[in-house]
């Protein structure tokens, strides 16, 4: 769907963005990560051709990107972190004005039924200078949605939202999702990307740090994972027992809780209960803690920081 | 063109459009510029009733020119401020989201003001008709040619005002920028007129070399600057040259088409995203 190809954008002698190459497939939504300055809204800019780029290059379903191509661009919904609006204009005024722009057939009733999906029918009739910055964005969503688009390109879409209009915005994703659109979001909310995507990109400093599935992220970045379990009545030998086991780095006991570092290679929960049971102990409770995708997000950022500081060094 | 380049124009004028006649800016140029030849004829009525007599082959030609004129310094601002206030506004960033392009973004100007001044015409030829049946000075049957042609002129005028537009980032920035450069052609125009006027033998050897300078720089300001087609159109409907006229118009076509590309290309190559700090 979006394929970049060693993507680069200079200004001056600053890359906002260098050697980036990310590929969405259909149907997937698509967490794009960084902190401020990663250059993720660069990126954003150049796949929809208001930004030219300094090298590479981009296909977009499947066309290599030249110039500016309205008919590409008709396909796409986009909604940026902030929303401007003409203020002398109401909701439905705003809304009509895009969907003759698209050639949107239905678009009065179009309107009528994106506006109750995210609960602002009753102010269609209302000037959008009038709104609060989430109803705002509620409105950039349904201009972004107006056309039926292929591939929706969210830059912080939750950004200035209230917990129910992250709700109702993390729903509307969800469920455009469902009916085949593919997501691109770009965010630096982890809680929301882990919460709604199939595969993440990683940027800090213009470059990509990595792109994966979110559990194959945390994988790589963990040796071992901890195994929390609760035993019916604590006993010390349990630790000697288990320690001898070769996939097992380490073991403590804590009254009637015991903590087993175990290799990630495989589950071992299995065979660390089976042991267990095989030495007359009773576990009652399994939990295992792993690193948490922003503890990954963290630990990638940090890990590129500092290996960049070496080789600039 | 496609049809959703041609949809993306007619949209985007319309819209525009519909915001200009709902404003008031489009009514206080028609105001100004109808007080104006309003003193200018009734200046004329009272040479009739003080001398007996008029002589002038088309009395109502120069009250319609100063009109005209007036919507046309308004719609130049107009066009000036449009594309900054949408840069300003950063609805531009948000057009090109959609099938928007450089091209179909500016020919939307273009449109947009072609349409503003074809509402003032309907305007102005309304009160000239009243003017000539109240005032019982003869409506020439050049009248609608001049219309005509001041429709070609005023297309200048939009296209340099669009121009314009597409350098700045501001509203501010534009309207300074506009004023500048039409003063500039102004103060070219006028020291060498005033150089021109003096004999070569009072000048100084630098004040000569200056003169012949601005003979130079002025044949460029008059072609480039759009008041000069106004000006020069008018003349041909006063003496009534059709060769002058014809030229006249096509001048206005090829100039409009220049600056259309020229404001095309600006824009492609400043991008529509409002760079911070600007």
């Amino acid at each position: 769907m979006i394929k970049t190809v060693n993507l680069g954008k200079q200004y001056g002698d600053f890359w906002a963005v260098r050697d980036l190459s990310i590929n969405l497939r259909g149907g997937e939504i698509y967490g794009f990560l960084g902190p401020n300055g990663a250059g993720k809204t660069t990126t954003i800019l150049m796949i929809l051709s208001i930004l030219r780029p300094t090298m590479g290059h981009i296909n977009l379903f499947g066309e290599r990107l030249n110039g500016s191509r309205v008919e590409i661009r008709s396909r796409i919904g986009v909604v940026s972190e902030k929303q401007y609006f003409y203020p002398e204009m109401t909701m439905r005024e705003y809304l009509d004005f895009f969907g003759e722009l698209y050639q949107v057939r239905n678009r009065r009733q179009r309107i009528g039924e994106l506006a109750e999906r995210v609960e602002l029918a009753n102010v269609l009739d209302k000037r959008i200078g009038a709104f609060s910055r989430g109803m705002q964005q509620k409105v950039g969503f349904v201009r972004a949605l107006l056309h039926e688009p292929e591939l929706l390109i969210l830059d912080e879409p939750v950004s200035g939202l209230d917990p129910m209009g992250i709700r109702q915005v993390r729903g509307l994703i969800e469920e455009e999702n469902k009916r085949g659109k593919t997501v691109f979001i770009s965010s630096h909310l982890l809680s929301e990307i882990e919460k709604l995507c199939d595969r993440v990109a990683i940027m800090n400093n213009g470059r990509l740090l990595a792109e994966d599935r979110m559990e194959n992220l945390v994988r790589r970045l963990t040796e071992e994972s901890e195994l929390d379990i609760e035993l019916a009545e604590g006993k010390p030998q349990a630790v000697e027992e288990l320690e001898g086991l070769d996939f097992i780095n380490g073991v403590s006991i804590d009254g009637k809780f015991l903590r087993v570092k175990v290799k990630t290679d495989r589950d071992y929960r299995l065979d660390v209960v089976q042991k267990l049971i095989s030495r007359g102990h009773v576990p009652v409770g399994i939990q295992v803690r792993s690193m948490s995708f922003e503890e990954a997000f963290v630990t990638i950022t940090k890990e590129n920081i500092s290996l960049l500081a070496k080789v600039e060094s | 063109m496609d049809a959703l380049k041609l949809n993306t124009i007619w949209v985007l004028a319309k819209r525009e459009l519909r915001s200009t006649i709902y404003g008031v800016g489009i009514y206080l140029a028609i105001f100004i510029s109808l007080i104006i030849s309003s003193a200018i004829l009734q200046n004329y009525l009272r040479a009739v009733s003080r001398d007996r007599m008029l002589i002038t082959a088309s009395p109502l030609s120069y009250p319609l020119f100063i009109a005209t004129t007036v919507c046309a310094i308004y719609l130049a601002l107009a066009s000036v401020t449009s594309i900054a206030r949408e840069k300003d506004m950063q609805t531009l960033e948000v057009l090109f989201y959609g099938p928007v392009d450089h091209t179909s973004y500016i020919l939307s100007k273009y449109l947009k003001g072609l349409l503003s001044y074809i509402f003032i015409i309907l305007f102005l030829a309304v009160y000239f008709a009243v003017a000539s049946i109240t005032s019982n000075l003869g409506l020439s049957v050049k009248f609608p040619g001049v219309l005509l042609l001041s429709l070609f002129l005023s297309s200048c005028v939009i296209t340099f005002g669009i121009f314009v537009s597409t350098l700045t980032e501001s509203v501010r920035t534009s309207i300074l920028l506009f004023i500048g450069i039409v003063a500039g052609f102004i103060a070219i125009q006028v020291t060498h007129g005033m150089l021109i006027e003096m004999e070569s033998a009072n000048l100084s050897p630098p004040l000569i070399y200056l003169r012949n300078t601005l003979s130079i720089i002025n044949t460029g300001v008059k072609w480039a600057s759009p008041f000069y087609y106004l000006t020069e159109g008018m003349e041909a409907v006063s003496i009534g040259s059709v060769a002058k006229y014809t030229l006249s118009a096509v001048f206005s076509i090829i100039y409009s088409i220049i600056a259309l590309v020229f404001s095309i290309l600006a824009i492609t190559k400043k991008g529509v995203k409002r760079m911070a700090g600007e």
